[in-house]
């Protein structure tokens, strides 16, 4: 079967299907993104304010947050008068 | 997948491509024989590749690991296969390897990508990254780390939505999700068995609260975080992202310790987290770190002087045995140890654990060698016929072994057994 350069994962659709774990993974993901990026257009936040907004755990807004960043959609600011946690904000 | 067997021949077979079976094959191709490097990861250069920088010259090991893989992946005398692993090996003759490889797919091809990251910019999906010691999150189709090798995409196709957005924005149209694994049968003269080591796993030990309690790393999450490719802008509480002030050391984790199976000594953990405490104090200068310690082996060149520069810098050492771990509310954690010099119990606060994970070895190598098989030691690393006279020779002539596999070592020990086993290999192959 002849299958077109830059369509080939219409060829694998076909023959693979996306287990539910994996489409559950990206919806929350998704939503995650969404809400983090929709509290950081008020302004720079730390991570227990986010924590409180989101009712997630800590651990897990740390790791989507970093990931964020590594992704280019925000950025850390200012670190508090104790030098112990930082606020992130979106990156401009 | 039986129609496609590619053949090909090569003077030396060398499977795992860390620091020693990189090193044992640009020994073998820099003396004029062909090499085939067989590497099931993404990317050459094993744990090394991923580390801060190294006791106890402090060099970043970037720097010296990046110019060596360049120079292995653009010698016309090697093949690197990554994301392949060897199925089989057969001993035909003297000097007569049969090997079965399987390549998988990468489904990207790899001459053509140029490392835009536009793909990685257009997934959607976000997993743990695995080179960030799932620290921070990756894409489903993602370049493994900036200082890869091949510094290639590929794609998690377990956990592709088959989206297309990659293949959509990619420029060279590279991306090919009909690319299937390729089966190869090899011939080669010689064997090198460089598969490296496990890392302990700390979930074997509940009382350390490892995986329940957030701020309880292992000493490869804290390099990651020392790396200057790390994965948060410095050095932070998982938990909580807090710059963490008080940081513990627990050496020995599932070393020296037959409760866990593993009683032997795995000779780099002293080190490697006397160097992190050093780093550690250079990036967050009011921290304060404490290394917990049964005994401090610093039996290598400088060693001892790396030791006392530590604790000339302010590290805090204590003989102590840690008996368990617990977590504050606020993510701090209480540990109690054993002061054996004062022969107390005592407890005491941190807002950072880091668990120096001992050595185990990879028994991959096992199930790989037929008809005559592959010898282990009694601790399951690859046994060494005559530790003494021939270090790199195993039970089958022919088949030599390099680096951790054969035990813990750092990397100039792994070096230099990566050159015994290549000039032993080169010698059997003169032979012929
Ligand atoms: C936290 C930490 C810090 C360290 N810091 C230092 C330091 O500062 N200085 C120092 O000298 N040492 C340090 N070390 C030790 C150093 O990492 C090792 O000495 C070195 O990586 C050993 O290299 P190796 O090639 O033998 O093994 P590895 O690095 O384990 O490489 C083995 C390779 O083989 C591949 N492989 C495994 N099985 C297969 C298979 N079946 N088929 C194909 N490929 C396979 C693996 O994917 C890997 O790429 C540190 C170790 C740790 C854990
Ligand atoms: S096809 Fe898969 S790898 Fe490509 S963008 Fe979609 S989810 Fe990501
Ligand atoms: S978009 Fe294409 S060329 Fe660019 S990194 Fe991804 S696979 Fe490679």
């Amino acid at each position: 079967m002849e299958v077109e350069k830059g369509k080939t994962h219409k060829y694998l659709r076909e023959k693979r299907e996306v287990p539910e774990t994996v489409k559950e993974n990206l919806k929350h993901f998704t939503r995650v993104k969404k809400s983090i990026l929709e509290s950081l257009r008020d302004g720079e936040m730390t991570i227990d304010q986010l924590t409180q907004k989101l009712g997630m755990p800590k651990s897990e807004v740390v790791f989507f947050l970093m990931t964020l960043i590594k992704y280019g959609f925000v950025e850390t600011g200012q670190i508090d008068d104790m030098d112990e946690y930082y606020s992130y904000k979106l990156k401009q | 997948m039986a129609e496609n067997i590619k053949t090909a021949n090569y003077d030396a077979l060398v499977i795992g491509a860390g620091i020693a079976g990189g090193e044992a094959a640009l020994n073998l191709a820099n003396n004029g024989f062909s090499v085939l490097l067989v590497e099931k990861d993404l990317s050459i250069g094993g744990k090394m590749i991923l580390l801060s920088k190294v006791f106890p010259t402090l060099d970043c090991a970037a720097c010296i690991t990046t110019p060596k893989m360049s120079e292995i992946s653009r010698h016309h005398g090697i093949t690197i296969f990554t994301g392949s692993e060897v199925q089989k090996v057969v001993k035909k003759s003297e000097n007569s390897f049969e090997a079965v490889v399987i390549k998988q797919p990468r489904y990207v091809v790899e001459d053509d990508c140029t490392a835009c990251q536009l793909c990685e910019q257009a997934c959607p999906v976000v997993v743990k990254d695995q080179y960030q010691y799932n620290l921070v999150g990756r894409k489903a189709a993602f370049i493994p780390f900036s200082i890869a090798s091949p510094r290639v995409a590929a794609i998690d196709i377990e956990n592709c939505t088959l989206c297309g957005a990659c293949e959509k924005v990619c420029p060279t149209k590279c991306i090919d999700f009909t690319m299937e694994a390729e089966e190869y049968h090899i011939t080669a003269g010689a064997v090198i068995v460089a598969t490296g080591f496990r890392l302990f796993d700390p979930l074997k030990i509940p009382r350390y609260g490892y995986g329940q309690y957030k701020n309880v790393l292992t000493s490869m999450e804290m390099e990651r975080q020392l790396a200057p490719t790390r994965p948060f802008n410095t050095v932070l509480r998982p938990g909580d992202g807090k710059v963490p002030d008080k940081i513990a050391y627990v050496l020995c984790t599932g070393s020296r310790d037959a409760t866990v199976g593993n009683p032997i000594c795995s000779q780099i953990c002293c080190m490697y987290s006397i160097k992190q405490a050093q780093l550690l104090m250079g990036s967050l200068p009011m921290a304060d770190v404490t290394i917990y310690y049964i005994n401090i082996r610093s039996f290598g060149k400088g060693f001892e002087e790396f030791y006392e520069q530590a604790k000339g810098m302010g590290v805090n050492f204590i003989k102590g045995k840690i008996g368990k771990i617990t977590e504050k509310e606020n993510g701090n954690l209480i540990l109690r140890y054993e002061d054996i010099n004062e022969n107390k119990l005592k407890e005491s606060e941190h807002d950072m654990v880091v668990l120096s994970v001992g050595v185990l070895p990879n028994t991959d190598a096992a199930g790989i060698f037929r008809e005559q098989k592959l010898e282990f030691d009694h601790l399951n690393f690859v046994g060494q016929k005559d530790p003494l006279a021939s270090p790199a020779e195993t039970n089958i002539k022919g088949v030599f072994v390099a680096g951790t596999a054969s035990g813990p070592m750092d990397i100039p020990d792994s070096i230099l057994s990566a050159g015994a086993a290549s000039s032993e290999a080169m010698r059997y192959l003169i032979r012929k």
